[in-house]
């Protein structure tokens, strides 16, 4: 009685001990999953979700544009430099994403760093397609310097309420289908 | 028994299933290639998820780059007597990853392990020898950063400097984290351009 008893405690250990293999070979498994789905991800979270420093730049005909005004909308601030080939290489997927989603449903603000309208002008003269989103110019860098940026581009995600929730350093392809289901989920959110 | 080597069969499985993922993410490699228009020449490291690309940057590209953004010929002249390298780095890891060009060394023949000169010793000399503020500007962006944390997918690209002289060798040590490991490597045999 005892020995069956015995037998049967152990054929429990080795049950959990069997299950708790399987566990962590799904486990990894899911991992996996998870770090190949997140890998495609063309933006990262934040952490914090800190509050957008506003600015305010004047843009291409000289007006100004101020990040405070657009709250209440999901905009998209890109940091850039027409010297930056992997900015200069985004820029037409920017203006793609835009003309797809823009406007009504999403902002874009590019900030040019230290160049002026002419530098800017003759670059997007080279474009088949020139932005039609704000570009605004960032003459000192003092805008720059205020946002959580060390390299060109970066490019932010704010939300609704002001906070820059998502981040992308390094070139992107905005209008790739990641892309825009990524931005589209967001603008789902109220 | 047989429940033990079912057990037995169930830990091989997971380790097979694990085992992957581990193995690329620990196989390293560095790739030297030549354009075979330009000649320029690139390095590429790929170990635990980062890849470092170091590329050429020849003395006049160099002149070129910085003569339009506003910088004098003397000072173009000094910053193209060192050697100048497009640096990328790149996080293919599924977590994130940092670094520190501080933590960076590099090694001529003579063996010894120097610092790289980093964009904050230019910016000072730099203002010191009367450069306008723009061109600063454009100079401190361009030149990589000198910190970075790197999610998934991200990368960054920027200048690097090197007082080696051109066409000669150097090995460069790259050291960088990725989650919480630390790791360390070297690039040996990047040649200066001339």
């Amino acid at each position: 009685m005892w020995i069956q008893l015995k037998a049967s405690v152990v054929r429990i250990k080795m049950l959990r001990a069997l299950l708790f293999a399987f566990a962590l070979a799904s486990g990894l498994l899911l991992g996996m999953e998870a770090s190949f789905a997140s890998e495609e991800a063309p933006f990262r979270p934040v952490p914090g979700h800190p509050s957008a420093p506003n600015f305010k730049l004047l843009n291409m005909d000289g007006q100004l544009v101020t990040l405070e005004k657009l709250r209440g909308q999901v905009v998209l601030v890109n940091f850039w430099a027409t010297w930056c080939p992997p900015c200069r290489r985004e820029m037409p997927s920017l203006q793609r994403l835009w003309q797809r989603l823009g406007k009504s449903q999403l902002q874009i603000v590019a900030v040019n760093v230290g160049e002026d309208a002419d530098t800017v002008f003759g670059f997007m003269g080279t474009l088949d397609d020139s932005p039609t989103f704000p570009i605004v110019f960032d003459k000192d860098s003092a805008v720059l310097r205020a946002w959580p940026v060390k390299g060109l581009p970066t490019t932010f995600l704010i939300d609704r309420k002001g906070r820059i929730i998502y981040r992308a350093i390094g070139g992107r392809d905005f209008d790739s289908p990641e892309s825009i289901r990524f931005i589209t989920a967001l603008l789902a959110r109220k | 028994m047989a429940w033990i080597g079912l057990l037995a069969q169930a830990i091989v499985v997971a380790v097979i299933v694990a085992a992957p993922a581990v193995a690329d993410d620990s196989r390293e490699k560095i790739e030297h290639s030549v354009h075979p228009e330009t000649g320029i020449e690139s390095w590429q490291l790929g170990n635990h998820g980062v890849e470092i690309m170091l590329m050429q940057i020849a003395p006049d590209q160099a002149r070129g780059f910085f003569l339009a953004r506003g910088f004098k010929r003397k000072d173009v002249d000094y910053y193209a007597s060192s050697c100048v390298f497009a640096t990328v780095v790149t996080n293919r890891a599924p977590t994130s990853i940092s670094y520190r060009l501080a933590d960076w060394r590099y090694a001529r023949k003579d063996g010894v392990a120097r610092k790289l000169k980093l964009k904050d010793d230019w910016l000072r000399e730099w203002k010191q020898r009367g450069v306008s503020s723009s061109a600063r500007i454009a100079f401190e962006w361009s030149q990589h950063p000198v910190e970075q944390t790197l999610e998934p997918g991200d990368w960054n690209q920027g200048m690097t400097t090197y007082l080696a002289p051109h066409g000669s060798r150097f090995d460069l040590t790259v050291k960088w984290k990725t989650g919480k490991n630390n790791y360390v490597d070297t690039i040996k045999g990047i040649r200066c351009a001339d």
